[in-house]
C-alpha cells in the first residue's frame, strides 16, 4: 500500500552536529586568522601541534583573558580559532607534527612534479603516477577554470609544483620499511616550490596525500588554494600493519569495486588489504596447480583469473599497499570440495578439510606454491579459526586414521594447522594465524607466527607475552559488518590498551578492520568500511599522545574526511545515527 | 564397440555432466538475449566468437569521425576488456595474436548524419550485426549503423551486452551469434531526477550517476537543483543566490554545471535543469531576504515584488548560457500560500488586484512560464498547476506528473504534452516498491487514442534526496530505474506479456550483476525493500 507521502519536508533540517553553522563562518574565521597573521606574524607561528594538545586548558583561559581585557579581543578571536586548530586542521589521519601560518598559496595550473636531488629515479613512475592521482582527486571536486594567468590569482602566492626528494633508490614494497615523509608548504615569501621529502617513494605517496587534503578549491577566483601556509608537517605512522580485510567469498566482489576500495585505502593511510579470498560459500581464484578449485565459484562469472589477482596485488602495491591473502584451514574451506570432492571428509560431512589425507595437503602446497609468484608480501594468511571437528570424528576413515595416529580431534586440528605452517614457511611466507590456534596451543606454534586476534580482550596481552607477534582485530569494536558498532567504538579502540612492557609493545604489529561479507556485496561495501575504517585509521597511524580521549572531539574533522571521500566518489555513509546509517533528513554533508 | 571405447564415453559424459552441473549460472551461452532494456527486434543464432582485444574501430557516414564516437568505443572496449588478460596486457595481446586467430577484429560504426545536436526526439534508432567471417565477408565484423551518434551510443551499449568475458579461454565471446538487432525507444523521454538540495551531490557522483543511465539507455537527467534546503548552483547575475548552499564546498560553479551537461552530451544523456517556484524556494532568501514574503514566513517566493522576477529572469538567463536542452522546469508544486495571506504587505497586494490566493499562484506560474518562454525554453510544470487552472497554462507547456494516477489521460486530452512520474510507482525515494510494481507501472494506461497517446513524450523515476546522499544514492537508484527504462526503452508487447518472473526477473539480476561488474553499486533486486543489503551469502545472480 502507497500511501501519497510528502514530496518535500518542510521544516527546516535540525543541525544535528551545528557543523554547518561553523562552516559558513569560516570566511569570517579565515578573514580573522589572517588578519591576526598580519598584526602578530610571529604570535601565529609557533601555534604548533605541541601547543594544541592542550586546548582544553588554554582556551579556559584564553576565554577569561578575552573577558577581562576587551582590548585583545580581535587577537584572542584568531588565538581561540586556533586553539580549536588541530581539528580545524582537517587533515586525517592527524600528522604526527603539524605547524602552519595563516597565510594563502594557490596551486599554479600546470602544478608541476619535480625531483631533482632525489636518489630514487622512478622508473616504474610509482611517483608520477602518485602525484597524478593526487592532482586528480584535487581538481575532482570542481572545474578548475581560473588563475591561468599568474598575476590575477596573486603572483608570488603561486606555487609552481612540488619538489620531491626521496633518498632510497629501490621501489620494493618492504613490510615495515620507512613511511615517513616531510612535506613543506612555504608561504607566499618563499620560494614557489612545495617540498616533500622521505626516505621511500612510499612515504612520498602519503605526504601526497596530506597535501591533497590541504588543497581546497576557491570558489571565487575557481583554483585550487592551500589556507594557513607555511606548512611544516613531520610525519610517520605508529603502527606499520594498518589493516582492511575483505572478503569475495560470501559474495563476489567484481574487480573495479576492488580497485575503489583500494584506492579510498590510500586517503585514510591504511596499509595492507586483508584478502579474505576463499570460504565455505565459493572459491573465485584461480589456482593454476589445480585448476578446479574455482569451479567452486558462485558461477562461471564470479571469478578472478590468477591475472587478476596479479592485477590486484600490482595495483596495489603501486599505491603502497600490501595484500595480504587468506586461505582458511581447515575450517573454512567447504568450497574447495566443489572441484575436489576427496578434499571433504565425506559427501554429506564437507568441513574441515580431511586431515587424513595426504592430498589434502598437496593442493594446499600447490595453492602456496601459486600464491608466491603473485603475492609478494612476506605473510600469507593461513587462517585456522572457527575449526568444528565433528566431520573427522563422523567419517569412520578418518576416525580410523586418527585412532592409528593416536589423535584427539583437537590433537587433529594442531596438526593440521602447524603442517600448513610448514608448507607455508616452505615457499618463503611467514605465517598469520587466528588467534584460536594460538588459544589452543600457542606454544606449539611456529614462532614467526603472527597471531591475528579476533574473538576477545587480553589475547593480545597473552600472545606478546609468549613472545610472539600480534595483530589486533577484537570483533566487538572492528568488525565492519557489525553495523550498529558505531564509528567511536572505532576510534577508541586501543591496540596497546593493558600492554605496558616496551618490548610487548613492539610485538603489536598493528590493526586490522574487517569487512566480513555475508550480507556486504558490491551495492553496500563501501558505505560499510567507510567512514568507520577510518576513525581505526587514525588510531594506528597519528601519535598517541595526539589522539583524542573523546572521540566526539573529532567529530568535526571526521564529518569533513568523509564529505572528502564522498568528494572523491566514495560512497562514505553519514556520521550521525551510529553504525552504517543512511541520511535521517535533509542536510549538509558536513553535518550529518 | 569395445569396453574401453564405452568406458571412454563414460567419462566423457561424466565428466561434461560434473561440468555442468559446477558451472550452472547464468550466462549469456544459455538462454539468450541477456539484454536490457530488452530491443525492439533481434534475432540470433548458435555461433559463439571470440573478439579480438585489439579489436579496430572502423568509422562511415558523415557522423562517424564525431569525438563522440571515439570516445564511447573507448569507454566500451575499457568496460568489455576489463580483465587482466585482455586489452590490459600488452605481453598477453601478442602471445594471443601468434596463437589465436579471433572471429570479430572490427567494429564498423556507420553514422549517417553530421550533427551532434542533441535534443529531445533525435532519433536515438541503430541497427547492429554481428557476424562471423564468411564468402561475403573476409572479415568478422559488428557493424552498428545509426542515423545519428546518438544512435550509435545505444547500439554500442547494447553490443558490449552481448560480450561477456569467457574465464576458460580468457577471451571475451559472444554467444548465440550470428546477431542482427534492429532497435528504438519506445519513448523520446527517458528521465531520472536527482535532488541537489536536499543533499549537495559532489560532481564525481553526478558523473557516475550520469554514466550508469548510459547503461539502462536512459537520456534525460532532470536536475532539480534548488530547493527550500539549499541552492548550490552559481548565478553570477545573481551573486548571492548560492549563499543559500550548505557550505562552501557544497556548490556548483558554472563551469561545473556546464561539465555536468558535457559529460551528459558524451553519453547521449540532455540535462534538463529545474527551478522550482514560487513553492520550494525557501533558500533563495539566504542571499537575498527580500525575496522572502517576510523574515518570519519565507515561502512561497513574494508574489508582490518585481524583484522576484528580476531574479527569476537572472537566474534562466544564466542558466541559458549552460543547459542548451530546450525543456526546462519550473516546478510549481505544492504551493502553500498561507504566507501569502499572512503577511500584510502581500495581503494589501492581492486586495489591491482583487486576487485569491489561488489567483496569485497562478499569475506567478504564468509570469514565470513567459520568461523562460521568452529564452527559448519550453515550460516543464509539475501537475499542480494543469489541475489549478490548466486551461491557461501556455499551450506549450509539458505537465509533469506525479501526484494523481490519471493526470497524463487529462492534460493530453487538452492536448498538454506530459510526462509520466506516478509516485506511487516511480518516486525511487519510496523505499517500499519492489523491482516488478515499477516495472508493470504503464505510462500510457488508460490512454487509448493514438493522437493521445503521441502527446505523452515520455517517463521519469524521481530520486528525491531527503533520505538520498552521496552514500546511498545510486543503490536506491539501481536496480529499479532500470525497471521502468525497460518499460520506456522496450516495446510496449514485450514488456506487457508473459509472466515477467521469467521473462524479465533473470535479465534485470543479469543487468544488476553488470552494473556491478562496472562498479555501480546497485542493489539486490529481489529484496522488497529498495536499496537494503543482501540477506546472506550468495551469488550475484541469485539475489
Amino acid at each position: 500500500m502507497i500511501f501519497i507521502t510528502h514530496k518535500h519536508c518542510t521544516k527546516p533540517p535540525i543541525q544535528r552536529l551545528c557543523l554547518t553553522c561553523i562552516y559558513k563562518e569560516r570566511d569570517f574565521y579565515d578573514s580573522l586568522l589572517f588578519f591576526a597573521t598580519f598584526f602578530f606574524p610571529p604570535l601565529i607561528f609557533i601555534f604548533t601541534i605541541f601547543r594544541f594538545t592542550k586546548r582544553e586548558k588554554m582556551r579556559g583561559r584564553g576565554a577569561k583573558i578575552a573577558g577581562v581585557l576587551p582590548f585583545f579581543t580581535l587577537f584572542m578571536a584568531g588565538a581561540i580559532s586556533a586553539f580549536e586548530d588541530i581539528e580545524r586542521l582537517r587533515i586525517w589521519p592527524l600528522p604526527a607534527e603539524v605547524s602552519h601560518g595563516g597565510r594563502r598559496m594557490y596551486l599554479s595550473g600546470d602544478f608541476k612534479l619535480v625531483t631533482e636531488g632525489s636518489k630514487y629515479e622512478d622508473t616504474t613512475e610509482i611517483l608520477k603516477e602518485g602525484f597524478d592521482r593526487m592532482l586528480d582527486v584535487v581538481r575532482l571536486s570542481h572545474v578548475v577554470s581560473g588563475g591561468r594567468n599568474s598575476s590575477r590569482s596573486g603572483g608570488s602566492a603561486l606555487l609552481q609544483g612540488l619538489h620531491v626528494i626521496i633518498s632510497s633508490s629501490t621501489d620494493e614494497l618492504e613490510y615495515g620499511a620507512d613511511e615517513s615523509y616531510k612535506l613543506v608548504v612555504p608561504s607566499p615569501e618563499k620560494p614557489s616550490y612545495a617540498h616533500l621529502e622521505t626516505k621511500s617513494v612510499y612515504g612520498a605517496l602519503h605526504g601526497l596525500q596530506t597535501l591533497s587534503q590541504l588543497c581546497h578549491f576557491n570558489v571565487k577566483k575557481k583554483i585550487i588554494e592551500i589556507l594557513m601556509t607555511p606548512w611544516n608537517i613531520t610525519d610517520q605512522p605508529r603502527f606499520s600493519y594498518r589493516g582492511l580485510l575483505i572478503d569475495t567469498s560470501r559474495h563476489y566482489l567484481p574487480l573495479p569495486v576492488i580497485k575503489n576500495v583500494i584506492d579510498s585505502m590510500t586517503y585514510a593511510k591504511l596499509n595492507v588489504l586483508h584478502w579474505h579470498i576463499v570460504d565455505t560459500q565459493s572459491f573465485p581464484l584461480e589456482i593454476p596447480s589445480y585448476p578446479k578449485l574455482w569451479n567452486g565459484a558462485y558461477s562461471s562469472s564470479q571469478r578472478y583469473t590468477f591475472d587478476d589477482a596479479a592485477e590486484i596485488v600490482k595495483y596495489a602495491e603501486r599505491r603502497g599497499i600490501h595484500v595480504l591473502a587468506e586461505i582458511d584451514v581447515p575450517g573454512h574451506a567447504l568450497s574447495w570440495g566443489k572441484g575436489y570432492p576427496s578434499l571433504w571428509p565425506s559427501k554429506n560431512c564437507q568441513e574441515p578439510l580431511d586431515v587424513s589425507s595426504n592430498f589434502t595437503f598437496k593442493v594446499i602446497d600447490g595453492i602456496l606454491s601459486d600464491f608466491s609468484k603473485i603475492f609478494k608480501f612476506k605473510f600469507v594468511h593461513l587462517g585456522g579459526d572457527e575449526v568444528n571437528t565433528t566431520c573427522w570424528s563422523a567419517t569412520p576413515r578418518i576416525a580410523q586414521w586418527l585412532k592409528k595416529h593416536q589423535m584427539s580431534e583437537e590433537e587433529a586440528y594442531q596438526y593440521f594447522v602447524l603442517r600448513a605452517q610448514k608448507i607455508a614457511l616452505s615457499h618463503g611466507y611467514e605465517i598469520i594465524n587466528w588467534e584460536e590456534t594460538f588459544n589452543n596451543f600457542g606454544s606449539k606454534l611456529n614462532p614467526k607466527t603472527v597471531v591475528h586476534n579476533w574473538l576477545g580482550t587480553g589475547v593480545v596481552e597473552r600472545v606478546t607475552a609468549s613472545g610472539l607477534r600480534c595483530i589486533v582485530s577484537n570483533q566487538d569494536k572492528w568488525y565492519l559488518d557489525h553495523i550498529d558498532a558505531p564509528w567511536q567504538g572505532f576510534y577508541d579502540n586501543e591496540p596497546l590498551q593493558a600492554i605496558k612492557d616496551k618490548k610487548q609493545q613492539s610485538l603489536v604489529l598493528g590493526g586490522e578492520v574487517c569487512m566480513w561479507g555475508e550480507h556486504i556485496d558490491a551495492s553496500d561495501i563501501e558505505q560499510t568500511i567507510w567512514p568507520r575504517a577510518a576513525a581505526a585509521a587514525e588510531r594506528l597511524w597519528t601519535p598517541y599522545a595526539k589522539l583524542a580521549t573523546n572521540p566526539d572531539k573529532v567529530t568535526t574533522r571526521l564529518a569533513h574526511f568523509r564529505c572528502l571521500l564522498n568528494q572523491r566518489g566514495v560512497a562514505a555513509a553519514p556520521l550521525v545515527g551510529g553504525g552504517r546509517v543512511v541520511p535521517l533528513e535533509p542536510g549538509s554533508c558536513l553535518a550529518q | 564397440m569395445s569396453p574401453n571405447l564405452l568406458l571412454l564415453l563414460l567419462i566423457l559424459m561424466f565428466l561434461s555432466l560434473s561440468i555442468t552441473s559446477s558451472l550452472s549460472s547464468p550466462s549469456p551461452a544459455d538462454s539468450p538475449p541477456y539484454l536490457w532494456p530488452l530491443p525492439a527486434e533481434f534475432s540470433f543464432g548458435n555461433e559463439t566468437l571470440s573478439v579480438d582485444p585489439s579489436v579496430a574501430l572502423i568509422v562511415a557516414g558523415n557522423g562517424g569521425g564525431s569525438p563522440i564516437v571515439r570516445a564511447a568505443f573507448e569507454r566500451y572496449m575499457g568496460m568489455i576488456f576489463k580483465h587482466a588478460s585482455g586489452r590490459a596486457s600488452l605481453l598477453a595481446r601478442i602471445r594471443f595474436l601468434r596463437m589465436v586467430e579471433y572471429d570479430i577484429t572490427s567494429l564498423k560504426i556507420v553514422v549517417h548524419s553530421g550533427s551532434d545536436e542533441l535534443h529531445l526526439g533525435v532519433d536515438e534508432s541503430y541497427t547492429l550485426m554481428v557476424s562471423k567471417k564468411n564468402e561475403q565477408s573476409i572479415v568478422g565484423a559488428v557493424t552498428i549503423e545509426a542515423n545519428t551518434v546518438y544512435g550509435a551510443l545505444r547500439g554500442l551499449e547494447t553490443f558490449s551486452q552481448l560480450c561477456a568475458f569467457d574465464y576458460l579461454t580468457k577471451s571475451v565471446q559472444i554467444y548465440k551469434a550470428p546477431w542482427y538487432i534492429q532497435d528504438k525507444p519506445r519513448f523520446q523521454y527517458r528521465g531520472l531526477l536527482i535532488d541537489t538540495s536536499r543533499h549537495y551531490l559532489p560532481i564525481d557522483v553526478i558523473k557516475q550517476i550520469i554514466e550508469s543511465m548510459s547503461f539502462a539507455k536512459l537520456n534525460v537527467l532532470h536536475w532539480h537543483i534548488v530547493d527550500e534546503q539549499s541552492f548550490p548552483l552559481e548565478t553570477p547575475t545573481y551573486p548571492n543566490l548560492w549563499k543559500g548552499a550548505y557550505s562552501r564546498w557544497e556548490r556548483y560553479t558554472v563551469e561545473d554545471a556546464s561539465e555536468i551537461v558535457r559529460f551528459a552530451k558524451m553519453r547521449g544523456i540532455n540535462v534538463m535543469p529545474e527551478v522550482d517556484v514560487p513553492g520550494h524556494a525557501e533558500s533563495w532568501g539566504t542571499g537575498y531576504p527580500d525575496l522572502w514574503p517576510s523574515l518570519s514566513c519565507r515561502e512561497p517566493l513574494d508574489v508582490t515584488k518585481n524583484f522576484t522576477f528580476d531574479v527569476i529572469s537572472g537566474i534562466l538567463a544564466d542558466m541559458r548560457k549552460i543547459f542548451p536542452f530546450e525543456l526546462f522546469h519550473l516546478g510549481g508544486d505544492e504551493v502553500n500560500t498561507d504566507c501569502w495571506k499572512n503577511t500584510t504587505h502581500v495581503k494589501e497586494w492581492l486586495q489591491g488586484r482583487n486576487f485569491t490566493t489561488k489567483d496569485a499562484y497562478k499569475y506567478f506560474v504564468l509570469r514565470a512560464q513567459q520568461i523562460a518562454i521568452s529564452k527559448n525554453w519550453t515550460p516543464v510544470n509539475w501537475e499542480e498547476t494543469f489541475s489549478s487552472f490548466g486551461k491557461y497554462l501556455d499551450p506549450r507547456t509539458v505537465v509533469h506528473n506525479w501526484l494523481v494516477s490519471d493526470i497524463c489521460q487529462k492534460a493530453v486530452a487538452k492536448g498538454f504534452r506530459c510526462i509520466f512520474s506516478n509516485q506511487g510507482y516511480w518516486y525511487l525515494d519510496h523505499l517500499d516498491v519492489p523491482w516488478d510494481e515499477v516495472y508493470n507501472t504503464e505510462p500510457l494506461h488508460g490512454i487509448n487514442e493514438t493522437s493521445h497517446q503521441k502527446l505523452v513524450i515520455g517517463g521519469e523515476v524521481c530520486m528525491w534526496g531527503e533520505t538520498a546522499d552521496t552514500s546511498v544514492v545510486l543503490q536506491t537508484i539501481w536496480p529499479r530505474a532500470a525497471a521502468a527504462a525497460e518499460r520506456m526503452w522496450s516495446t510496449r508487447e514485450a514488456v506487457s506479456k508473459g509472466n515477467i518472473t521469467l521473462t524479465a526477473l533473470p535479465r534485470l539480476r543479469y543487468f544488476r550483476c553488470l552494473l556491478n561488474n562496472r562498479g555501480v553499486p546497485a542493489a539486490p533486486v529481489d529484496n522488497f525493500y529498495a536499496r537494503r543489503p543482501p540477506s546472506g551469502p550468495g551469488s550475484c545472480y541469485a539475489q
